[in-house]
């Protein structure tokens, strides 16, 4: 029982980096109906940006929560402006192209990170900075929480709140379900939707890089290939939430932690990459629009 | 026992109901209409025929066997074929193989298209002679091998009724066939689909928003207002009754409104 | 075949080993790419876990070589015309357990549209690839070569790059073939207008299925002369990064168009091996000419068409 709570603590964790991530996926698919492949390589520069944010703020050597706090801010800026970029430049010239040529150039762009991040960042892996010193908080029993653990959860609670925040009571959110819900009528009802889509990579670029430095918390080891798993994990939560929901992208985040931990912890840990995109086969057979999405028809 | 015959047809698509209890049925030979103000579901009526969708209620039966809910292909290989409102033809193939597609499509060699044995030749060019006539036929033999989104509007309508036709179909459907044509090319298709209708020994139901266009070429006019018949028989009583005159009036005033 | 034979026994005179073995990996990647090109560009069905396929042909492939292969070779006595007669058999055992797991792989995913479609394949690609790494009689995570078999003295390589050509040559006319036929036209059909072609008694599942089971069976094939030709094969070379080399040669070299798909492979397998030191920088280039060519040029080189019109003349119409 204790090492089940345990799992589940550990698979929450987990769950609400996937879901940071995903939601990068999600507002990007709601706005532009794209999948962005390459928002898995954002969270690998969110990752490698803390790294460098950290020696270069000199808090690399003592643990510190303003430094924390200043290397998050740092990445989350530079990454939500590689976000607008990206955006900017591979794929607006194909609005309006179909979907399949934004899809491959998506592709292209997270091939060309990954090796350019190989070439720049050299291809071993680095160690993240311990920002934080890990010690226990809180036990009970069998059953224990680390702070970096501790942080990781709250940080992601916090970033979804705001998030969530923004997405119903500001204007920019307003904005962004207007634009997901219909394109042209936005436009025609005066909604900037450039500004909007390139808002919302930013948006999500952020959150992204965000997870990026909460792993390099938790699990040291960094390198420029990192972004690829996780970021196919938090594709697949993202559709398993129903891609295009906000909700669903923090749902399908924590359901597939969860779930990819107890099969790791209770059946068997080699086949553990291959658990997400079970489900993610699964998932499209049987409800393609998610736990949280609706049913689209053709007209014919 | 008529060839089509629609009963108590309802289609419903989440909330809205696109077609309710349609009763219609065509005997074989006959050529009829089926009109009525945008939105009235006569092209949902024909996709449902086609089994494109599946009925919510209601049944179509065709040569006495039922087909509401059977897959398009199998549908079509029973001997209904059908143009689209909106032009579906394969665009980037050429016209000829967009009728050799039709002609051939269903009926297809497999593996022998690799080992190419004697025979397969002979079948190919005889299938090229078939799809060339019915080019021929409708009047596009000059543009055989244009791609077929070079085509003019008019000759690629006609395009779209030449590859329903190689599907060697008893039934056709022709949703809005005369879109976008002026007078003089409505004109000839007028004459094209009775000439067609008597070479081919076809039974035509066709979709038109043109009530005179219709009205001098059809035995037969049903008429749908949202969803519902309204009215059906010859095309003069129809053009007098007043249901029929009160959905089309109707209809511009609210568009007026 | 005169070509063929000059091919077998000048080679191994002429070019240095390091040349061979670039020319047997483009070969391999003509074929690869041209079954890709069946099921994306062709039908029009985006598929992007085609590696998936490769290496399942090539563990299969190693596996029948190994445990069965072997043993039939060292009973027979390993002269050049049991080689010969040998040759064709882990490849088409490779083939066929491929376009197993492609049918099994089509059935229900070929249900879905565009973006839905790609990604279960790129799951199902990752699975398969996931799945081989856990068995441990095809060597797992230490990979597997063609040397563990316990009959020593027998060589299990393919060393005739004629061999790799002729099968290369083989596949794409078979593909060819298959697709500018009148019934290869339900393949173009279906690209175009699914719902016409529906509609018009075309049986687009069927039709979908079948160019995912031919195209499977020939990714099965190069993975399979792949093992054979390298002597040793790890996942590693068969993950979505080999599934994104395999669209990107189909996508640069015009989605549609078989002709174009083997230029844009023979060019990206040699540039990179012949420009010394381009290594890194090679994916790097890749990933560069893929987004520039969508921006630009998405219909690539070819766009739909072939070389000389050369395909089409063949058997569709008489002049």
């Amino acid at each position: 029982m204790e090492n089940l709570l345990q799992q589940l603590l550990n698979g929450v964790t987990w769950g609400s980096i996937y879901a940071l991530i995903a939601l990068g996926y999600t507002m990007v698919y709601g706005v532009l109906r794209l999948i962005n492949f390459a928002h898995g390589e954002v969270y690998m520069m969110g990752a490698m940006t803390g790294y460098y944010a950290a020696r270069w703020l000199g808090v690399a050597g003592t643990p510190s929560v303003a430094g924390l706090v200043g290397v998050l801010i740092a990445s989350m800026i530079v990454c939500g402006l590689l976000g607008a970029l990206i955006e900017r430049v591979a794929y607006r010239p194909l609005r309006g192209a179909g979907r399949l040529a934004p899809l491959i150039t998506a592709i292209g762009v997270s091939l060309l990170l990954q090796n350019a991040g190989q070439l720049v960042f050299g291809a071993d892996p680095k160690f993240f900075p311990p920002l934080l010193e890990s010690h226990e908080v809180l036990r009970a029993g069998e059953v224990a929480i680390s702070n970096i653990q501790l942080t990781v959860l709250v940080t992601a609670v916090l970033l979804m709140g705001a998030l969530e925040y923004i997405v119903q009571r500001t204007r920019f959110g307003r904005a962004m379900r207007a634009v997901s819900y219909d394109a042209p009528a936005a436009a025609l009802m005066g909604v900037p939707v450039d500004r909007v889509i390139t808002g919302t990579f930013v948006l999500g670029s952020m959150l992204a890089a965000a997870a990026g430095i909460l792993v390099g918390l938790a699990n040291p080891k960094i390198d420029p290939l990192m972004g690829l798993m996780p970021g196919l994990k938090a594709f697949v939560a993202a559709v398993l939430g129903g891609i295009g929901s906000v909700p669903g992208a923090m749902a399908g985040g924590l359901l597939l932690g969860v779930i990819e931990t107890l099969v790791t912890g209770y059946l068997s840990s080699t086949y553990r990459d291959a658990i997400a995109f079970v489900i993610l086969v699964l998932i499209l057979l049987y409800r393609p629009t998610g736990l949280f999405g609706a049913p689209q028809t053709e007209k014919v | 026992m008529a060839l089509l015959e629609v009963s108590r047809l309802t289609v419903r698509f989440g909330g809205l109901t696109a077609v309710s209890q349609l009763d219609f049925a065509v005997d074989e030979g006959a050529l009829v209409a089926l009109i009525g103000p945008n939105g009235a579901g006569k092209t949902t009526a024909f996709n449902v025929i086609t089994g494109v969708y599946p009925p919510s209620e209601g049944s179509v039966r065709f040569a006495g066997r039922e087909i509401g809910g059977v897959s398009p292909h199998r549908i079509c290989a029973s001997g209904v074929a059908r143009t689209f409102q909106n032009i579906r033809l394969f665009r980037g193939l050429t016209a000829l193989e967009n009728v050799r597609a039709a002609l051939q499509g269903a009926h297809r060699n497999g593996a022998r298209d690799v080992t190419r044995g004697p025979g397969w030749q002979r079948g190919e060019r005889a299938a090229e002679d078939e799809a060339r006539k019915l080019l021929d036929e409708l009047g596009l033999g000059a543009f055989a091998d244009a791609r077929a989104d070079s085509l003019p509007y008019g000759e690629q309508r006609r395009l779209e009724i030449a590859r329903a036709l190689a599907t060697r179909p008893r039934l056709l459907l022709l949703d809005e066939p005369a879109a976008g044509m002026n007078p003089a090319e409505k004109q000839s298709l007028r004459a094209l689909v009775a000439q067609l209708r008597r070479a081919h020994g076809l039974t035509i139901v066709l979709i038109d928003h043109d009530v005179s266009f219709v009205m001098n070429l059809s035995e037969r006019v049903a008429v749908l207002d949202h969803g519902e018949k309204i009215a059906d028989g010859p095309p003069e009583a129809v053009r007098r009754d007043p249901k029929v005159i009160e959905a089309y009036l109707g209809a511009e005033a609210e568009a007026r409104a | 075949m005169l070509a063929l034979a000059a091919l077998h026994w000048l080679a191994p005179l002429v070019l240095n080993p390091y040349y061979a073995t670039i020319l047997a990996r483009i070969g391999i990647a003509i074929i690869a790419a041209v079954s890709l090109q069946l099921v994306n560009g062709v039908t029009g069905q985006f598929s992007i876990g085609h590696a998936g396929f490769m290496g399942l042909g090539a563990y299969a492939s190693a596996a029948f070589s190994v445990y069965l292969g072997a043993a039939l070779l060292d009973s027979l006595g390993a002269s050049g015309l049991v080689r010969f007669l040998y040759f064709p058999l882990p490849l088409v055992c490779g083939g066929l357990v491929a376009a197993a797991a492609g049918l099994v792989v089509a059935v229900p995913t070929l249900r879905l549209r565009g973006d839905y479609l790609a990604i279960a394949t790129l799951g199902a690609g990752e699975i398969i690839r996931i799945a081989i790494l856990n068995v441990d009689a095809v060597g797992g995570a230490r990979g597997f070569s063609l040397a563990s078999a316990s009959h020593t003295a027998v060589d299990l390589r393919f060393e005739s790059l004629a061999g790799v050509y002729a099968v290369a040559a083989v596949s794409v006319a078979a593909i060819a073939r298959l697709v500018y036929s009148g019934g290869g036209l339900a393949f173009r059909a279906v690209r175009e207008d699914e719902i016409a072609a529906e509609s018009l008694g075309v049986p687009t599942t069927r039709v979908k299925v079948e160019a995912f089971l031919v195209s499977s069976f020939f990714a099965g094939v190069a993975g399979a002369l792949f093992a054979h030709t390298e002597g040793y094969i790890h996942t590693n070379s068969f993950g979505f990064v080999r599934s994104f080399e395999l669209v990107a040669f189909v996508v640069l070299g015009g989605l549609g168009s078989l002709s174009g798909a083997i230029i844009a492979a023979a060019v990206l397998t040699a540039a990179p091996e012949l420009l010394r030191g381009l290594g890194e920088w090679r994916m790097v280039l890749y990933s560069v000419l893929l987004i520039a060519t969508m921006i630009l040029r998405p219909q690539g080189l070819l766009g739909q068409r072939e070389l000389l019109g050369l395909w089409k003349s063949h058997g569709a119409a008489r002049s």
